[in-house]
Formats: structure tokens, C-alpha cells, sequence
């Protein structure tokens, strides 16, 4: 006979069961598709099997006339089986590696190619050679890439014998993963959601960075401090300063879209990687017009009223130096910042969330 | 490793999937004569004594979908999408040569079975 549970004699207690009843399923099919494959990482298949652990939650809950708490979700979600064995069973069919130990090989491959073995290779083996190679930097690079490709086959293909071994040997190996649902990890917000506040700080931020811009003409101090007394922009600065102002404004235009389309998840990664390709073609230019003429072409100038005084000579070239430096220090930022724009991007784009096929027609009605 | 007491087990658990298999196939194509979702498909076969797990029954979904025998659409149910599943005209005619040639396996078995006994 089953014993009611509290939660049945008292609302509130049984509306926080179902919601973390729902929580649970919700971590269950989001450590799933953590196993499954990219290319099998499909929606449809995942809303298919949330869809029937939620029915047969239901059913049990119609069972004991009760909403069901964790610890009964959980024993629903293990007699499921493990996500990554559920994972495996989704999966696409595996030969030498049956789909039971298939998403424990390939996260144990990635894990050692991608993370292990590039990186020493990148950080450790890479430079060794270069240092040892007396200067000839091309042969210790094509060295280093032929080490690190025989390096990769070696460990992949060790691994995947092991793991075949592993297969052939122990078929129940991957049954017998004890784990429990309850230790499942919270379910992550969705990628490339961006904040709110965040949006409007920047947005805020862009609005006095244009205004400052637009003034800086009229009031040089706004720019050079007490130097203003002496020092007035010299002949780049003229020369790029309205394409500075068209950068302001994309960079206001950008933010202001991102505030007020917040659902574009898209949106804020996409732009904020064209305003970096923007600035970095723009620093270029003014990097390639400083350096073709130089000396002749500098940031500031003395005004003319100090023009001959000699004991401003040495800060006017210590100021126009610093802020070549400054220009490559920020070139080099922004390039930085863009390939990891990129990955962002790359990220968010394999790891979007598509309806599933048929679905669509489904939100939109 | 697979001496014969020991593996002996396994061998009829391997049998056995073996044999499931292509009835799964037969008696999902059959339930689907009618309209259904995942779950409710699977309580059905469950109910007739074929049981089947998630991890199964929504590849062999996918799959029968793949190859035409099945077509699917996403509804909204009881506040929650389901996909629902029923057998395509392709798939009647497959599921009718198929039960054809379930019945003529089946005669053929109980001849050999009839004639061992005798």
C-alpha cells in the first residue's frame, strides 16, 4: 500500500516537488545531450525522450496519487539508465566500440588530443625546438608539426585499442556505472543570452564615449589634460579622427540594438566581431601612415605659440612615442579579442538551440 | 574466454536480442496502424509484452521515419509538444509483406518443429 506523501495534503509543498521533479528531468536530458555526439545533438531526439520522462512521471504520479519529490524522480530517471549510456543508445551505431562505452572514448580522445597533447606541444615541445633550432624558426615549426601529428596517431590509436580491448572483454562495463541522479549538475542558461544590464551599462558608456569624442575638437584638455596648454593634435589625428567617430557610432548603433533586441542571441557575438575587424583595419592604416612617414606624421604638435621653445622638444617626441606604442599595444588587444570573438561565435553556432524539425510551425501558430 | 557452461548465458541473451530485434521492428510498424507519441507506444508494446527502452525505440523512430515507412508531426498535447507518429502508405504495404513473410517463417518453424518431433 502506498503511504501518501506530505506533499499531497499541502499545495505549496507539492507545487516545489513537481518544479523539482521538472528540475531534475531538465539536468537528466541536459547531461545527456552532453554525451551525445555533435552531428546526433539533436533537438527533436531530445524533447522526444524529456517528453517521456515527464509521462511516465505523470503516470507514476497518477499511481500514488501524489506529486512525485526528487529522490522518486530519481529512481524513474536511473531505471532510464545513465545519460551518457542513454546517450550512447541515442547515438549513432558503433562498431569497434559499442555505443555504451562510445561517449566515454571519445570524450577520453578529445580530452587527451585536444587538451593534453596540443597544448604541451604548443607551450612545451613547440619552444624547446625553436630554442634548440639556432634560428632557423621555419624547420623548428615543420619539426614540432610532424612531432605532434605522429604524437596524435600514437595516442589515438592507443586509446582506441584500449577501449576495443575494453569492449571485447567487459561488455557490462558500461551498465555498471553507478551514479546518481540527484548529483547532476544545475541546468546551464541558455548560450549567448546576453545580460541585460550589461547591454545597458555599454550602452550607457557608448552615449558619453561619442559625446567626449565629438567635443574632444573644441576642448583639447578633454584629451591632453594640462598639456593643452602647449601641445594642440597633430596632422593623424585629423586624418583619422571622423573615421573614430563612424567607429563611436557603430559601437552606439551596436549596443543600442543588443538592448533592445535581447532575444538576437546572435546579435551582440556577430557585431561585436565586425566592430573589431573595423578597428583593427583602422589601426592598421594608422599604424602603416605613422611608420611610412615617420616623424613626419605625429600625434601631437606643439602649439604655435611654444613652437620654437626647445624645452618641450623632448616631451613632444616622448608623447608621440608612447602613443604609437599605445596604438600597437591596443592593435594587438583587439586582435586578441577577435579571435576569441570568433571561437564565441563558432561556439554559440554549433551549440544553438534549433526546434525541432516541425516545431516551428508549432511556436509560430 | 568463452568457454561453453560460462558463455552460455550470454549466447542466449545475444540470441534472443537477435531475435527481438526484427519482431520490434514488425510490432512497432503494427502499432502505429493507429496514431501514437513515444511514450504511449511504447506502454502499448510494453503492455503486449514486448518492452523497449527510450534508447531504442526513438532511433528505430528516427530510423523507419529515414526510410518512409513512418511519418511524424510535432502537436501540441495537454500543454506539451508530443511527436506523433503513424504508419505511411509505404509503410502498410511494407508492414503487409512483411507480416507475409512473419507467416510464412512462422509455417515453415512449425513444420521443422513438427517434423523433428515426429
Amino acid at each position: 500500500m502506498n503511504t501518501p506523501s506530505p506533499s499531497s495534503s499541502n499545495p505549496s509543498s507539492a507545487a516545489a516537488s513537481s518544479k523539482n521533479s521538472a528540475d531534475l528531468v531538465e539536468r537528466y536530458l541536459q547531461a545527456v545531450r552532453f554525451w551525445l555526439p555533435r552531428s546526433h545533438r539533436q533537438e527533436g531526439l531530445i524533447t522526444e525522450l524529456g517528453e517521456d520522462l515527464r509521462s511516465q512521471i505523470e503516470d507514476k504520479e497518477s499511481e500514488l496519487g501524489h506529486p512525485l519529490d526528487k529522490a522518486e524522480t530519481g529512481e524513474i530517471l536511473k531505471r532510464c539508465g545513465s545519460p551518457m549510456m542513454v546517450a550512447g543508445r541515442l547515438g549513432p551505431q558503433r562498431h569497434l566500440i559499442g555505443p555504451a562505452l562510445f561517449p566515454i572514448y571519445e570524450f577520453v580522445l578529445k580530452m587527451v588530443l585536444l587538451w593534453i597533447l596540443v597544448p604541451v606541444f604548443v607551450f612545451i615541445v613547440g619552444p624547446a625546438n625553436v630554442a634548440s633550432s639556432g634560428g632557423s624558426w621555419g624547420l623548428a615549426v615543420a619539426s614540432t608539426i610532424a612531432q605532434l601529428w605522429y604524437g596524435l596517431f600514437i595516442a589515438a590509436g592507443i586509446i582506441t585499442l584500449v577501449f576495443a580491448i575494453i569492449e571485447r572483454t567487459n561488455s557490462q562495463l558500461g551498465t555498471e556505472i553507478k551514479w546518481d541522479p540527484l548529483k547532476l549538475p544545475p541546468v546551464r542558461k541558455e548560450p549567448g543570452k546576453p545580460s541585460r544590464l550589461k547591454a545597458a551599462c555599454e550602452f550607457g558608456f557608448n552615449i558619453f564615449g561619442l559625446i567626449w569624442l565629438l567635443l574632444v575638437p573644441y576642448y583639447p584638455f578633454l584629451i591632453l589634460g594640462p598639456a593643452a596648454a602647449f601641445l594642440k593634435a597633430g596632422p593623424i589625428v585629423h586624418t583619422f579622427y571622423l573615421p573614430f567617430v563612424f567607429l563611436s557610432i557603430v559601437a552606439l548603433v551596436r549596443s543600442g540594438i543588443t538592448l533592445a533586441r535581447p532575444q538576437w542571441g546572435w546579435f551582440p557575438l556577430l557585431s561585436e566581431l565586425l566592430q573589431s575587424v573595423l578597428m583593427l583595419t583602422l589601426l592598421h592604416y594608422m599604424i602603416q601612415a605613422i611608420t611610412k612617414a615617420p616623424g613626419g606624421f605625429p600625434f601631437v604638435v606643439l602649439e604655435d605659440a611654444v613652437r620654437d621653445s626647445p624645452k618641450y622638444f623632448k616631451l613632444v617626441a616622448i608623447v608621440n612615442v608612447s602613443l604609437l606604442v599605445s596604438v600597437a599595444a591596443t592593435w594587438l588587444g583587439v586582435g586578441i579579442a577577435a579571435v576569441i570573438q570568433v571561437w564565441a561565435l563558432l561556439k554559440y553556432l554549433r551549440n544553438r538551440p534549433t526546434p525541432p524539425r516541425g516545431m516551428v510551425s508549432l511556436i509560430l501558430r | 574466454m568463452t568457454n561453453g557452461t560460462q558463455a552460455a548465458p550470454e549466447i542466449l541473451e545475444n540470441l534472443k536480442l537477435e531475435l527481438r530485434r526484427g519482431c520490434l521492428i514488425v510490432a512497432v510498424l503494427a502499432q502505429l496502424r493507429s496514431e501514437q507519441y513515444g511514450y504511449t507506444l511504447r506502454k502499448a508494446l510494453a503492455d503486449d509484452g514486448l518492452a523497449i527502452d527510450e534508447g531504442t525505440l526513438y532511433p528505430l523512430l528516427r530510423r523507419l521515419e529515414t526510410q518512409g515507412l513512418l511519418v511524424s508531426q510535432w502537436r501540441e498535447e495537454d500543454k506539451r509538444n508530443k511527436r506523433f507518429y503513424r504508419l505511411s502508405p509505404a509503410g502498410e504495404l511494407i508492414l503487409k509483406q512483411l507480416l507475409e513473410e512473419w507467416e510464412s517463417i512462422n509455417a515453415s518453424l512449425n513444420k521443422i518443429l513438427q517434423e523433428a518431433t515426429q
